[in-house]
């Protein structure tokens, strides 16, 4: 919004220049990358999620071969994504990245990883949930450590609950007569909200009901966003949207937080990881949160993912057996998850098994009453469906379902043609890129 | 002898200016051309990495086929028709009313308007998504309970919504570039109205405008210019909140999100290209137009 000619053109060559300087200041040659010879490895990783402080600090006391520097970025959507694949094209990326698992073949597409097989041993994969294993083996290579699952959850207001005698949810069904009649009790509540800014809860949504967005067949992507699962939910979201009997509301937004606060939104549809964020988020409402799993389609238990993080080794990296085996420590071992959740952010629940015992000791489950949240979550991560795929073009994807979702819910268009639009966004992405595409609708 | 000096005087003086402009100019301008005309292609599933392929024209084809991009134009037309007499006008007629001879505390007034601009763009934007949002606004709630209810956020809403931060940033600005125009008029060719019988609004409309008619065209047209790169303000609605300003609701946000959310660095380029493009044409019609302004007056 400046006026002079000569800085409109600086700005308008922006990126360019921002392009060509990083081009500039790549190429860093490393050191040795074994530490065999007494001096320890040095990696630099990059994340955001909860408590990573806490971990690095506790592997750099315990060990001597290999030494972390953590450096802080931004989250995924908020930015961090865009200064990893900026990093990794002027080749000046650090050795080890946070990605979560819809992002992770976008960034394997873009040659910005490298394949850890290697290092990533069957031995630990076999440590790790399934359902994530799976979601960070492409093209039979592998490409990330998977750090938790994150089985969707339903947080809701117990005391409010009770008041306004509601029960809890079971079905879709029973949460719009739940939405109907917590509006009728205080016409200033609602049950939930629906993130404007946020189609990865969306997504979830439809993984749970048993959609399939993206299909590797052979050599061929069927990508079928628009499926008939997919607009069941997004028909029922918009019917809610409609009545007025759920808030639009971007995602962890001052808004959405002063709701919850003042009683204006007594639920919250999520993941695992979010039981950390409530808490943090509202430590005055201490012990008046509960966890249920989330209402399902059938009243069977049946779970999405939403989010999720893995640790991957970028192209660039000549240590990546350190980076793998610090990867492999922070999801695999007592000691890495301890770290992690003691921090009092993080509700992370693993992707390893066997340690959820130490996650849910080690979580100070206070702020729900003393409820044993990892139990919900270990029953919802049983039930995450098995056949969801992410496709190499989320960004795509993601992009324009959020600018469509913005126009919701002010009755510029319908969730169902949001998705749609979000869909033929997919396919033309993956043409242009030269791959095959089947358009399945 | 005196002649080859001048030369050597005139590199002197003139070559700094000239290597920064090669380095920050036409360098970058040269490798967004190059990166333009490159684009990334995969086979099988994509997992087997990218190959960087010569594709010549296609990406600025696919740009411009790109409605979402077009559309950005659409919004830079329709924001340039909303903002840019709202700001001429109401520019003008405070530096008319600090004129005149009714203000008192001028300077305070000079100031107090002039404050805004001294405001990052990206804070104001902050600031008013703040003051836009329902629920936590004291200004939405007033506007409720008063009975009028306003959705900053909507499709309908959002132009408005940037209108109006574009106006707090930039109105004092101009105003006190208007206000320095009229203090240098001839301070006699007022007496003389006066003494014709002039009152202060005729003397306002009469003389004064007349006499600034070329800052009023200067700051129209670098307006419109400017507002080619408009970004900051509307880029804050589409990150924060879950307003109806899209990602590439101006085409420098289309470049931006081309390069940084989809991992397409060559539409980018083309993007910013034919966008700098616009700005040079622009440009040139502006020079030109004021050029020959500037001999009549």
């Amino acid at each position: 919004m400046s006026r002079s000619p000569s800085r409109t053109s600086l700005a308008v060559v922006g990126t360019a220049t921002a392009l060509a300087l990083l081009t500039a200041c790549g190429g860093s040659g490393d050191d040795s990358a074994t530490g065999t010879d007494g001096k320890p490895v040095s990696i630099t990783f990059w994340g955001w999620a909860k408590g990573s402080k806490e971990v690095v600090d506790a592997f750099n006391a315990s060990h001597k071969n290999i030494k972390v520097v953590y450096e802080e970025i931004p989250s995924g959507n908020a930015g961090g994504y865009a200064k990893i694949s900026n990093a990794v094209k002027a080749g000046n990326a650090p050795d080890l990245v946070s990605i979560e698992y819809p992002q992770l073949p976008e960034y394997v597409s873009q040659g910005a990883l490298q394949d850890i097989g290697q290092y990533f041993t069957e031995d630990i994969r076999k440590k790790l949930l399934p359902q994530a294993v799976e979601l960070t083996t492409l093209g039979g290579k592998n490409w990330a450590v998977p750090f938790d699952a994150s089985p969707q959850s339903f947080y809701y207001r117990k005391d409010l609950f009770e008041k306004y005698g509601v029960e809890v949810p079971k079905t879709w069904d029973e949460f719009r007569k739940a939405a109907e009649k917590i509006k009728k009790a205080d016409k200033k509540a609602r049950i939930g909200t629906f993130f404007p800014d946020d189609p990865t809860t969306f997504q979830a949504m439809a993984w749970q009901a048993g959609a399939q967005w993206y299909k590797p067949e052979g050599d061929t992507w069927k990508v079928s966003t628009a499926d008939a699962a997919t607009n069941k939910v997004a028909d029922y979201w918009q019917g809610l949207l409609d009545d007025d009997l759920i808030r639009a509301n971007a995602s962890f937004s001052p808004e959405w937080t002063n709701s919850l606060k003042n009683g204006g939104t007594v639920g919250y549809l999520g993941a695992a990881w979010g039981a950390g964020v409530l808490k943090g988020t509202l430590p005055e409402q201490s012990g008046k949160w509960a966890v249920a799993p989330m209402p399902s389609w059938d009243g069977k238990p049946a779970s999405g993912m939403l989010g999720g993080s893995t640790f991957a080794v970028t192209k660039t990296s000549k240590k990546a057996k350190a980076a793998v085996e610090f990867a492999t420590w922070m999801s695999t071992t007592e000691e890495g998850i301890k770290a992690r959740i003691e921090s009092g952010t993080s509700s992370a629940f693993p992707a390893a098994a066997a340690l959820r015992p130490v996650a849910k000791k080690s979580f100070d489950a206070g702020f729900y009453g003393g409820e044993d949240i990892y139990q919900v979550f270990e029953g919802a991560a049983t039930s995450i469906g098995p056949n969801w795929n992410w496709g190499p073009t989320t960004g795509t994807t993601n992009t324009t379902m959020k600018d469509q979702f913005g126009k919701v819910a002010s009755g510029g268009t319908t969730i169902k043609d949001a998705v749609k639009a979000g869909h033929d966004a997919t396919v033309a992405e993956l043409k242009k890129r030269g791959l095959k595409v089947e358009d399945a609708g | 002898m005196k002649r080859a000096r001048t030369t050597r005087a005139a590199a002197i003086l003139l070559g700094p200016f000239f290597v920064l402009f090669t380095l920050v100019m036409v360098l970058p301008i040269g490798y967004a051309v190059w990166l333009s005309l490159f684009t990334e292609k995969q086979s099988g599933l994509g997992f087997g990495g990218t190959e960087t392929v010569f594709s010549g024209l296609d990406n600025y084809t696919a740009a411009l086929g790109d409605r979402a991009f077009r559309e950005g134009f659409g919004v830079l037309l329709g924001y340039c028709l909303f903002y840019i007499p709202l700001l001429l006008v109401g520019a003008l007629a405070l530096a008319l009313l600090l004129d005149s001879t009714l203000a008192r505390a001028r300077r305070f007034f000079q100031l107090a308007l002039f404050l805004p601009h001294a405001v990052p763009g990206i804070i104001a934007a902050l600031i008013w998504v703040y003051l836009y949002t329902p629920q936590l606004s004291p200004v939405v709630s007033a506007m409720e309970s008063g009975g009028i209810g306003f959705d900053f956020f909507s499709p309908d809403g959002a132009l408005p919504s940037i209108v109006n931060i574009a106006l707090w940033e930039w109105l004092g600005y101009n105003m006190v570039i208007f206000y320095a125009a009229l203090q240098a008029i001839d301070r006699s060719v007022l007496e003389a109205a006066t003494v014709d019988g002039a009152g202060a609004w005729r003397t306002a409309l009469s003389i004064k405008v007349p006499l600034i008619r070329s800052s009023l065209v200067m700051v129209a047209l670098f307006t419109v210019i400017g507002s080619l790169q408009l970004f900051t303000e509307p880029l804050i609605l589409n990150k924060g909140t879950g307003s109806a300003v899209s990602s590439t609701w101006t085409p420098n946000m289309y470049a931006y999100t081309a390069a940084f959310e989809r991992n397409d660095y060559g539409l980018a380029a083309a993007a910013s290209i034919l966008l700098a493009l616009t700005a040079a044409l622009l440009s040139f019609v502006v020079t030109r137009f004021t050029g020959r302004k500037g001999k009549k007056a």
